[in-house]
């Protein structure tokens, strides 16, 4: 694999990384809202990810362009191979991001809502939990050796503990970091209250996701276990430090430090599993060198993405900079365009 | 239906339902930024209004946009993995710039939708800018890569026929490239233009008191648009059309209804192909017109379908009808553009209920004549997915039960489309609060009067 490949390769994971803790955290805050007890929770999450949703979406699309750009013959022996999983989660993707303007535009102005807004909420809350599971499921079927890009059926590969337990942790984690964001939000904009709420709900969270991972030890297969113990081994020993970290932080009331911590966690988390995978894309079928681009294509499409990351990033920066919720303002102004 | 067949049908689904977002989610933000900056420029309160409400329907178009075109980049892999392994690489640039462009355009989306308030108007503005610039590179870029599906270039095989290196910048250098993106960015301005236009056309119809200032304002900034475009459109779509007899003389005899290769090609509106005797029927001919357009010489030879091996003709009916209602729907616009030009000279637009009703009418066409545009590029390429280079069949999946998947994605698709209506019609149909226009004298935020778009 050329130079050029390999730093391919490490754009894909940044862009992994980047779709896990931003894009994870708007489908966790569809995870809460499924479970909102209070009008202000829901509040809470609409305002924290009305201007940034779309945004952290794009980091799928790059992900999936970084893909078959660098790797074609991994997208496309994944996108065989795992079409259950990612026709769901495309489903989930178009409801979750339908529903949520639906739902966000259903009263634009006060007033009765459109027919059918309350029903698009849950929509939104409903499709958020399912496309992390079929993202986390994929991933799990992906270390179980049993997929295959020639067959091997739309869904029977993933009705099996190890998918089945991925695909919860995807979710608990999504919650987890949503959980501890908003919390953060919430001692933004002083309301002692819901701070209280998503601390909470980050600890449950963080322990929900803590037994999952610890309940998939058994099922994985011993070679991806014996990766992970070794070269997976800084990663995971990281994320489990992070983890226990931002547990203690939120006990603490280190709300923003415990965000850091929260993120790390998840990202180490993924960058363990990478490790583990490496150098298979489709263990003992496709290997990521065997997948890669020609040289001539895959040296300016690098370029052209490294380019592009240093004008990207400090615009989202800006974004989240301007558009944060204002600290210690009484002001809610959830709704744009108002 | 056969695996095929779902698959093709479940393409043309959803590129038919993303197109539509797509247009309007590169032509809304140009109206929106341009009524804004006439707000600021004049200190025109009406402008400043109609940018807000845009912005919020702009907003909505744009998520449906996002997740349709989603669901088409994992699609090619998931229907076509064949033709993303083989040639993934060889769209890599056009792509990877893509999705750059829509970053850029996400980024400051958020912060131009949920900035009215924490940014000054002057910055607020600004934000806009890159929205406009990022939805029309994007658009120009995934065209590019169709462009190279359609004129492929710079491939390097081996002896087995595996592709072992590609041009980076060989889709922008494909033969058809320049005209096709031109001229669907310029779709986008034509459908939104008049899409927009006929709103507040019919809202006047309908309510002659809403013939004030606001809806005047909101008509005229759409027809402007679309109606300049227009002509530009006829001519760039002449290009277009002399780009593809070029370069792929089937789907030109095709799109034309040409069955044999002629000296004095005639014109061919209307028909079918008879694909059993190889000719045309009940078309309406006019003697010699095709080479003298296309040549500009009546007895010039054009290459008609008897050329092509029957296994490489693309299905001629569909391919010619679409090509047809494209360009007549082109020529009504034309002539309405006309209209309008001389209405406006004598300023009678907003009184003329004849030109009401026909940009009312005209709102839908310029989005039927972009369906019809894409099934001339998409239905006129078969049996191709890469011209000359890769068959459609040989491009899909092993995984069979697709048809599944189409009815999934039919039934889905029309629920978010009617979702979709009702909440465009909301956010058309909300009072005009004067909040709308001086945002810190929320005091007085009461209703001002019943607004429509």
């Amino acid at each position: 694999m050329s130079a050029a490949s390999a730093g391919l390769g490490l754009v894909v994971v940044v862009g992994l990384t980047a779709y896990a803790v931003l894009g994870g955290a708007d489908f966790g805050a569809g995870v809460w809202d499924l479970l909102a007890r209070r009008r202000a929770q829901r509040d809470l999450l609409a305002r924290a990810m009305g201007p940034v949703w779309e945004a952290n979406h794009v980091w799928l699309i790059f992900v999936v362009i970084t893909l078959f750009s660098g790797f074609p013959a991994a997208f496309a022996a994944l996108s065989t191979a795992l079409l259950g999983p990612l026709s769901l989660a495309l489903l989930g993707i178009v409801l979750r991001g339908a529903a949520f303007v639906f739902r966000q535009y259903g009263a634009p102005d006060g007033g009765r809502p459109v027919r059918g807004t309350a029903a698009w909420g849950r929509v939104f809350a409903a499709s958020s939990v399912i496309t992390p599971f079929a993202l986390g499921a994929a991933a799990g079927a992906l270390s179980t050796g049993r997929v295959s890009p020639s067959g091997g059926g739309v869904w029977r590969p993933f009705v099996a503990p190890l998918p089945l337990l991925a695909g919860g942790l995807a979710v608990a984690c999504c919650a987890y970091l949503a959980a501890v964001y908003l919390a953060r939000d919430a001692e933004r904009i002083g309301d002692a209250s819901l701070v209280r709420d998503f601390r909470r709900r980050a600890i449950a969270a963080a322990v929900v996701a803590g037994a999952l991972a610890v309940a998939a030890l058994p099922v994985l297969p011993p070679q991806l276990a014996g990766r992970l113990t070794t070269v997976g081994a800084p990663a995971v020993g990281l994320s489990v430090l992070a983890g226990v970290a931002a547990l203690v932080l939120l006990w603490r009331r280190h709300l923003s430090t415990a965000r850091v911590a929260a993120a790390t966690a998840v990202a180490t988390l993924l960058w363990g599993w990478v490790a583990a995978l490496y150098p298979w894309v489709i263990p003992g079928r496709l290997s990521l060198g065997d997948a890669a681009a020609p040289p001539t294509i895959a040296g300016p499409v690098l370029a052209v993405l490294l380019a592009g990351l240093t004008i990207v990033l400090p615009c989202y920066v800006l974004l989240i900079r301007t558009l944060r919720p204002e600290e210690l303002a009484g002001d809610p102004r959830s709704s744009p365009g108002r | 239906m056969d695996d095929l067949t779902a698959a093709r049908e479940q393409m043309a689904l959803s590129l038919g339902f993303h197109i539509v977002f797509a247009v309007l989610g590169v032509g809304m933000p140009l109206l929106m930024v341009f009524a804004e900056w006439r707000g600021l420029r004049r200190d025109d309160p009406l402008w400043t209004a109609l940018a807000r409400r845009w912005s919020k329907a702009v907003a909505v178009l744009f998520a449906v946009g996002a997740v349709s075109g989603t669901v088409l980049s994992i699609e090619f892999g998931l229907l076509w993995p064949t033709f993303m392994e083989r040639f993934g690489a060889a769209l890599a640039l056009p792509f990877t710039l893509e999705s750059f462009a829509f970053f850029v355009e996400a980024i400051f989306l958020g912060l131009y939708l949920y900035g009215w308030d924490r940014l000054s108007p002057r910055v607020h503005l600004l934000t806009g800018i890159p929205v406009v610039l990022g939805g029309v590179a994007s658009a120009a870029f995934v065209t590019t890569a169709n462009a190279w599906m359609n004129g492929p270039v710079g491939l390097v095989t081996d002896a087995a026929g595996q592709l072992v290196a590609a041009e980076p910048l060989g889709p922008f250098r494909s033969p058809t490239a320049a005209p096709q993106l031109v001229h669907m960015v310029l779709a986008a301005f034509l459908c939104t233009g008049l899409a927009v236009a006929a709103v507040y056309a019919v809202a006047i119809l309908r309510d002659p008191r809403k013939n004030d200032g606001y809806h005047r304002r909101g008509l005229a900034a759409g027809a402007v648009l679309g109606l300049a475009v227009a002509p530009l459109q006829v001519l760039v779509g002449d290009w277009a059309t002399r780009a593809v007899a070029e370069s792929q003389p089937a789907k030109f005899a095709a799109m034309e209804g040409l069955a044999h290769t002629t000296d004095g090609a005639p014109f061919t509106i209307g028909g079918g192909f008879d694909e059993h005797t190889g000719e045309m029927v009940g078309a309406i001919e006019v003697p010699r017109l095709l080479s003298l357009l296309l040549r500009f010489d009546p007895s010039a030879r054009i290459v008609g379908l008897d050329a092509v091996a029957p296994a490489d003709r693309p299905p001629v009916t569909i391919t010619h009808l679409a090509f047809d209602v494209m360009v007549g729907i082109g020529t009504a616009l034309v002539a309405l553009a006309l209209w309008g030009a001389w209405l406006a000279r004598r300023r009678r637009v907003f009184h003329s209920r004849w030109f009401l009703r026909a940009l009312a009418v005209a709102g839908p066409l310029p989005f039927v004549a972009l369906i019809a545009g894409w099934i001339v590029t998409e239905v006129g390429r078969q049996p191709w997915i890469v011209y000359q280079v890769m068959r459609v069949p040989d491009a899909l999946t092993e995984q069979t039960g697709l048809a599944t998947y189409f009815y999934v994605t039919a039934g889905v698709y029309l629920v978010l489309s009617v979702a979709l209506v009702a909440i465009l019609r909301r956010i058309a149909a909300a009072p005009l609060v004067s909040g709308e226009w001086c945002p810190d004298t929320k005091r007085h935020s009461r209703p001002v009067h019943r607004g429509t778009g």
